[in-house]
């Protein structure tokens, strides 16, 4: 007859702990830290926001009732300068988180892994290096770009509820163009490539981190540039240089001639008529995009960052797959 | 039935664009399964290229290398490796650690195994790796070695920075599974008493290319240690080495049948072998391993 089998017959594979499994759960342990750090910059930023949503900006409107309203000019006191400051600092952190993420993407995320060898152990364990970089892509990218439009979305609730009337802070001014729209959601998705992409092309933290910032910066201001040129530019013509109302970005300006060309501007300085005459200058034009470009200005730029983050990604997969011959 | 853990045919491996001076250089090999082979030769032979290459970690610049019949991109699964420097994350903990190795081995990861040897050594759980002492990250990284499973287990250097206790724990541990399981080993070193005793296959590198490779038991059976005199011929046997002593002569050997008389013939040792070869880099090279493949 059978006897009881010892209880150690059984292999010893414990229970299944909770919570994510696999390469998730190894991406998630490895980088918790800088998921903790990501967590407080989100829920910081937010509370920022949120103050300047609602005690902030009543005490601002309240200032300015106080001291302003109906007059000309007046002097105001901290209330408005502060939330002045905040939300501005918002903005500009905003504008500049895309950098914190593509140093620690060419750093701590990739770099070092291929510097200390420890993206070797992941490869000969029971995964492909392509599944390892896809994880390594994807568990990254999901809080940052939930963060991110937690962060925009919070930004443009302040931007449109903004209680005073005051220029500088109009939500098309370019202080609060990036953080008001999709070009901040992207910006840092196209350095966590970049800076995974310089990681494993450089197998060294500190070079990746350097290059990562770099290579990010220079594609951001590219897009930037890029997608004003490619959303058509509305021009303002007449005897000066016009300044058109409601101008999120001013483009290039330059004479015009009788025939209605566009020149430079000669430069004829107080001299005058002569000097127009022998030019044959008319007039002036300035190229501007105004408050209803903001949507296609983001949009483009948008879709080039996505683009340049979709090419930095493949290039990333295809150097891996040639080093390592990975099957999938 | 042999089975072939094993097998690289014109083989290259060179660094950089120029490829100047390959790692390794048009090797040929075959290595049955289940064997525990050592693979030896001088720093810069080419043992971790040809290990990293095995791993599946980088491509052959020419030729061909497959693991258990296939390449070893498709294999990950099957086969362990250990590289020289151990790396571990230092952020994690032994526990974490080991539980980096269930995550990633979801369908073969066997924790009894990995705690054990984790246990055997004294460390705690919860110690972060960046505690660890050079042995005892070895230990962990052959915890997480084992701890898999493996049919192919791949060792670069792997108690190089032990002390001889714990080397000698460690190896018998490991042997112990091995034999166990069936598992197939390559263990590199350039220490040749370190793989003498647990060995029964010895591949043998020098300057990029195989100098011996064959069951360890048929290599030293196919070579001689000679002592005669001076004068005395040694034709036709292929002399691998000979050393003259006054009027004595010292010889490693191949026989091509009898050696004759006037010879004090002895069977060589391991070291003795292995020096010879590396002694004498123009020594014809020796593959007993295909051979074999035929006969079995």
């Amino acid at each position: 007859m059978t006897t009881a089998l010892p209880a150690t017959a059984a292999p010893a594979t414990g229970r299944p702990p909770r919570g994510p499994r696999g390469l998730t759960w190894t991406v998630l342990r490895l980088h918790r830290s800088a998921l903790i750090v990501w967590a407080v910059v989100v829920l910081g930023g937010a509370a920022v926001l949120l103050w300047a949503y609602g005690p902030g900006a009543d005490a601002a409107q309240a200032e300015w009732d106080r001291v302003c309203a109906g007059r000309e000019a007046c002097v105001w006191g901290d209330p408005i300068h502060d939330y002045d400051r905040l939300f501005r600092a918002a903005g500009l952190g905003l504008n500049w988180l895309p950098v914190l993420v593509a140093a620690w993407a060419g750093a701590a995320l990739v770099g070092r892994d291929m510097e200390n060898g420890t993206a070797r152990l992941a490869w000969t364990q029971g995964i492909t290096p392509v599944r390892w970089l896809a994880a390594k892509l994807a568990v990254p990218a999901l809080p940052v770009a939930v963060g991110m439009t937690v962060l925009v979305l919070l930004h443009r609730l302040v931007s449109d509820a903004h209680p005073l009337s005051l220029g500088k802070w109009s939500w098309y001014t370019e202080d609060n163009f990036q953080a008001n729209g999709t070009v901040a959601i992207a910006a840092p998705l196209l350095a966590l490539a970049v800076g995974a992409l310089a990681g494993l092309l450089l197998r060294r933290a500190l070079p990746a981190l350097v290059a990562a910032l770099v290579a990010t910066g220079a594609l951001e201001e590219l897009a930037t540039v890029a997608s004003r040129n490619l959303v058509p530019w509305e021009t303002a013509t007449g005897t000066g240089y016009q300044s058109p109302d409601h101008v999120i970005v001013q483009g290039p300006q330059g004479a015009l001639t009788s025939t209605g060309a566009r020149v430079p501007n000669p430069m004829c300085g107080d001299d005058g008529g002569t000097c127009l005459a022998a030019h044959d200058i008319v007039g002036y034009y300035t190229h501007y995009h105004p408050a209803s470009h903001f949507w296609p200005l983001h949009l483009v730029e948008t879709g080039l960052l996505l683009g340049a983050a979709a090419l930095a990604t493949a290039a990333a997969f295809c150097l891996l797959h040639r080093r390592t011959g990975a099957a999938v | 039935m042999t089975e072939t853990a094993i097998e690289a045919a014109a083989l290259s491996k060179g660094f950089g664009r120029r490829r100047r001076k390959p790692a390794l250089d048009d090797c040929a090999f075959r290595l049955p399964a289940g064997r525990i082979c050592a693979l030896v030769g001088p720093n810069g032979a080419g043992k971790s290229t040809l290990l990293s290459l095995a791993a599946g970690l980088a491509r052959p610049s020419e030729g061909t290398i497959s693991v258990l019949g296939q390449a070893p991109a498709a294999v990950r699964e099957r086969v362990a490796y250990v590289a020289q420097d151990k790396p571990l994350h230092p952020q994690l903990t032994v526990a974490d650690t080991l539980r980096f190795g269930r995550e990633l081995n979801p369908r073969r990861w066997d924790a009894a195994v990995a705690e054990r040897i984790v246990a055997e050594g004294g460390l705690d759980p919860d110690a972060k790796v960046r505690t660890l002492s050079g042995g005892q990250r070895t230990r962990v990284a052959l915890a997480l070695a084992l701890g898999k499973r493996p049919e192919v287990l791949l060792l670069d250097e792997p108690m190089a920075d032990l002390d001889p206790l714990a080397r000698h724990q460690l190896m018998a541990a490991l042997m112990a599974d091995a034999a166990e399981h069936g598992t197939t080993v390559v263990m590199s070193s350039h220490v040749v008493a370190e793989l003498d005793g647990s060995c029964d296959h010895l591949l043998l590198l020098g300057a990029g290319r195989v100098r011996l490779a064959g069951p360890l038991d048929d290599l030293l059976a196919a070579h001689r240690l000679v002592t005669g005199r001076a004068d005395a011929s040694l034709e036709p046997h292929t002399v691998v080495e000979s050393r003259t002593t006054g009027r004595q002569l010292t010889a490693l050997v191949r026989p091509e049948g009898s050696l004759g008389d006037g010879w004090q013939v002895t069977a060589p040792t391991l070291e003795e072998l292995v020096l010879a070869h590396l002694r004498t880099p123009e020594a014809p090279a020796l593959r007993l391993d295909s051979a074999r493949e035929a006969a079995v």
